[in-house]
């Protein structure tokens, strides 16, 4: 999967790579250990002709975005003239405000020396293919800024290493490619300058979707859109909400025989708690577990029934700013409409980056509210004894899968290791872990992309070194003996690893489930009746 | 090259590299203030929590406890970078070999031009001319060596090869043949009398009469002098804003700072994106606003 030159100069080359290399090469995937060393990988399907007739799809085969091939060469050229305006806006001061100085800088600095290369978990997955290279995509759009934007771009273009060429085909190279990086960021902590590719990947989104309407329809018609319109990107209403509280309050009574309220619109309380609405229809003991722990240990706490504010996803942290913006401010006004003191981000990497650093520079002062980690507040809870644990009742291996969102971008990274230590008497790290951690393969939206085969490829070359390096935190351990937990503290990340672990049979052939953080917490509590977490 | 042209040519080259920094440098920073994006671990955070790349977001209420930043945990990732070259040594050794003499010899360069330039001013000059000697040789022996081996490995590595023009190629034979021709000049007995001389008089705007050899390597470091604004070797001061300004700029919004009100500037301004779920014509303040759900619209 390697073209020549690093914009496939041609579109016909483009197409003539694209026949030849209907799917990635299966047997060129990262190994993975014991008990693995049989494991063969299914190949990922091609699209169907029927579906090659409709959609594009990227140099590998895979379609992320569905996009739609054009009806002709007036919509192909409009889309190139929209790119070519669009690329001018996402340098202009006032329509990318937002970041135009990172993206300048990571722009004109890159001096391709390739040290980041390695540290990209989906370029050193599936083999080293040059299109899933960390800068490949930025060095694209550089060689278009400097081609069609600055001053003399077609002098010597030869010379100048410009060979690059804006047609239908290398958008849709672009646009599909933006969505084969999970915006980790780990070839940004690589990089000895500073560059950040991944913002550079985010940016390229950024343009299709706020100039030319591109994007992955999991994110915005089914996400944002849907989040603005009906108030959760699951579609979930408010009336919904009540329903699933009162059942998730019928549940814990049954399990730890003691009712447990879960208060909804509760005005001036501390906290008002922001779930991803994932949790409520996925992993429902997710929310059951804050409950009980934030009920026992008597914390003034709150769901919101107003219109997103009971749903702490913001997918628009990952393509579209105004998107983004949109919701960032919902987020905090729930909070002030209650007139909570805090916000608590409940298990949701890319909640915990949206709406604690991200909207700080974005929502005014006098309409936010201060957020906090629920990794953080669980710490302090078990740290000052308000809620009384049997770390015994959770003797299992556990190792723990860091969310980029929190640790990477965040810094968040002592305070779950606290909690674990408390809950989990037999934890053990990955390696490497904490802000040098591996991404699931799920994020940036990946996660809830089911179309058509992008599944495939993100469970096989997305999630590999993800998976490779559960199975390293659990070596030593029984193949078929005992549970063994893996800890991922992020309804996104769940949901990847979920996935994994089916794909991988992970279950019998090595015994390995997984969940959420406050789950153990719940487990390990001496006054809930044993068994939490096999119920 | 007429050696009075050499005169213009130097100064020209020296003014275009300092205005087209300073140029490049001012739009950086005149950039609007951007949405946080930090990495971690950041530097300025105390030594205990730099440690594993933690935060203050890892306290409760880190709101109310003001951020605690450590300049020697700044000073000391810069110097590791800048000096020792860190990252590239544990990411990517092969490329370490070539940049680390490469980069160092540039830094001894400077510092020879700077003795050189002292030399001509002082009196009593043959120390600095001896130091500018040790340090040209070095600097130029390293320089060569390093771009030579940075032109090797986008010359044979197939990977580096792809992404690297002629331009690339032509600009690191230039910097070999600045070295190269640095460290000749350095190693000639009298060489470095006669450019201490030159520079001496390229300071004092008159013709420097300098040997051919001297001659020829004041031209061409010139040249790279004259474009390197213009490429991404920049990032010698860029990576200052990289650094400081997004990867460790997790500075708190403060009521009534100048960083909140270029802020509330920000949301005012135009928006002219095209797709239509963005509405344009309006300003950010009024696109955000416009999330209004379904139901609230009804009403």
């Amino acid at each position: 999967m390697s073209p020549r030159g690093t914009t496939f100069a041609s579109a016909r080359e483009a197409d003539a790579f694209m026949d030849e290399h209907q799917g990635l090469d299966v047997d060129a995937l990262l190994p993975l250990p014991h008990p693995y060393d049989d494991w063969r990988d299914t190949a990922i399907r091609p699209l169907t002709e029927d579906q090659r007739g409709r959609y594009e799809a990227g140099p590998d085969g895979v379609s992320a975005l569905r996009l739609p091939r054009p009806s002709g060469e007036d919509e192909r050229s409009r889309a190139v003239a929209g790119f070519l305006a669009g690329l001018q806006k996402l340098l202009s001061a006032e329509d990318n405000w937002t970041f135009l100085q990172p993206l300048m800088l990571s722009l004109e600095n890159c001096v391709q020396c390739h040290t980041c290369s390695d540290s990209c978990p989906i370029y050193t997955a599936a083999g080293r293919p040059e299109a899933y290279r960390p800068s490949f995509r930025p060095e694209v759009l550089r060689k278009i800024v400097d081609r069609y934007l600055k001053p003399g771009g077609s002098l010597f273009p030869g010379l100048r290493g410009l060979d690059v060429k804006v047609d239908w085909a290398q958008l849709v190279r672009l646009a599909e490619l933006s969505y084969r990086c999970t915006l980790c960021r780990r070839c940004a902590q690589a990089c000895p300058m500073g560059v950040d590719n991944a913002l550079v990947t985010r940016e390229i989104r950024k343009l299709f979707s706020q100039e030319l309407g591109i994007h992955m329809p999991e994110l915005h018609e089914a996400g944002t859109v849907k989040q603005l319109e009906t108030g959760s990107s699951t579609g979930l209403n408010p009336a919904g909400l009540r329903d699933i509280v009162e059942f998730a309050e019928e549940d814990i009574a049954e399990k730890v025989g003691r009712a447990v309220k879960i208060p909804i619109d509760l005005a001036g309380a501390e906290y008002l708690v922001l779930h991803n609405a994932g949790e409520f229809l996925s992993w429902p003991e997710n929310l059951q577990a804050f409950a009980i722990v934030l009920g026992e240990a008597g914390v003034s706490w709150t769901l919101s029934s107003e219109l997103i504010g009971y749903d702490s996803v913001n997918y628009g942290l990952f393509y579209d700013d105004v998107q983004y913006a949109r919701i960032a401010a919902r987020h905090h006004a729930a909070g002030r409409k209650l007139g909570v003191k805090k916000l608590l981000i409940g298990e949701c990497g890319h909640a915990h980056k949206a709406i604690m650093a991200v909207a700080e520079r974005l929502v005014p002062a006098e309409a936010r509210v201060p957020a906090e980690s629920a990794l953080v507040l669980l710490e302090d809870l078990l740290a000052s004894g308000r809620v009384k644990v049997d770390p015994s009742r959770n003797d299992f291996p556990v190792t723990l899968h860091d969310p980029c969102n929190i640790t990477r971008s965040l810094g968040i990274v002592r305070p779950q290791r606290e909690v674990l230590r408390r809950v989990a008497p037999r934890f053990r790290e990955m390696e490497p872990h904490g802000v040098d951690n591996f991404c699931c393969g799920g994020g940036s939206g990946f996660a809830v992309n089911s179309s058509l085969n992008f599944p495939d490829w993100r469970v096989r070359v997305a999630g590999r070194v993800k998976f490779r390096q559960i199975l390293e935190a659990f070596a030593g351990e029984p193949a078929g003996g005992g549970k063994k937990y893996v800890c991922a503290p992020c309804s996104n990340c769940k949901g990847q690893i979920r996935d994994l672990l089916e794909y991988y049979q992970a279950g019998e052939r090595a015994g390995i489930g997984y969940g959420g953080l406050v789950e153990l917490v719940a487990n390990a509590m001496v006054s809930v009746p044993e068994g939490f977490l096999a119920q | 090259m007429g050696q009075g042209v050499l005169v213009a040519w130097v100064w020209l080259a020296a003014a275009t590299f300092v205005a087209g920094c300073a140029w490049r440098a001012w739009r950086y920073r005149r950039a609007p203030v951007h949405l946080r994006w930090d990495l971690y671990p950041v530097a300025h955070e105390p030594a205990a929590r730099r440690a594993y790349g933690g935060s203050r977001l890892e306290d409760p209420e880190y709101w109310t406890r003001g951020g605690r930043r450590s300049l020697a945990g700044e000073l000391e990732a810069v110097l590791a970078e800048a000096v020792l070259f860190r990252g590239v040594w544990r990411n990517n050794r092969r490329v370490f070999w070539a940049s680390l003499p490469f980069h160092w010899g540039l830094y001894l360069l400077v510092a020879t031009s700077g003795l050189l330039a002292a030399s001509s001013m002082l009196a009593a000059s043959s120390w600095a001319i001896g130091l500018a000697r040790l340090s040209g040789i070095a600097g130029g022996l390293l320089v060569a060596a390093g771009a030579l081996g940075l032109l090797a490995l986008r010359t044979a590595d197939p990977g580096l090869k792809r992404y690297s023009s002629p331009l690339d190629r032509l600009n690191l034979g230039a910097f070999a043949a600045v070295g190269g021709l640095g460290a000749a000049v350095a190693l000639r007995p009298g060489g470095m009398e006669a450019v201490s001389r030159a520079v001496g008089a390229l300071l004092a705007f008159r013709s420097p009469e300098a040997p051919a050899l001297v001659a020829a390597h004041m031209a061409l470091a010139g040249l790279v002098l004259f474009y390197f604004p213009f490429t991404r070797m920049v990032h010698f001061f860029a990576k200052y804003f990289l650094y400081h300004d997004v990867r460790w700029d997790d500075r708190a919004v403060v009521a009534g700072s100048a960083m909140e009100r270029r802020l509330r500037g920000a949301l005012d301004f135009g928006i002219s994106w095209s797709a239509d779920h963005v509405g344009n014509g309006r300003t950010w303040r009024e696109v955000a606003a416009d999330g209004r759900a379904r139901e609230e619209r009804r009403q």
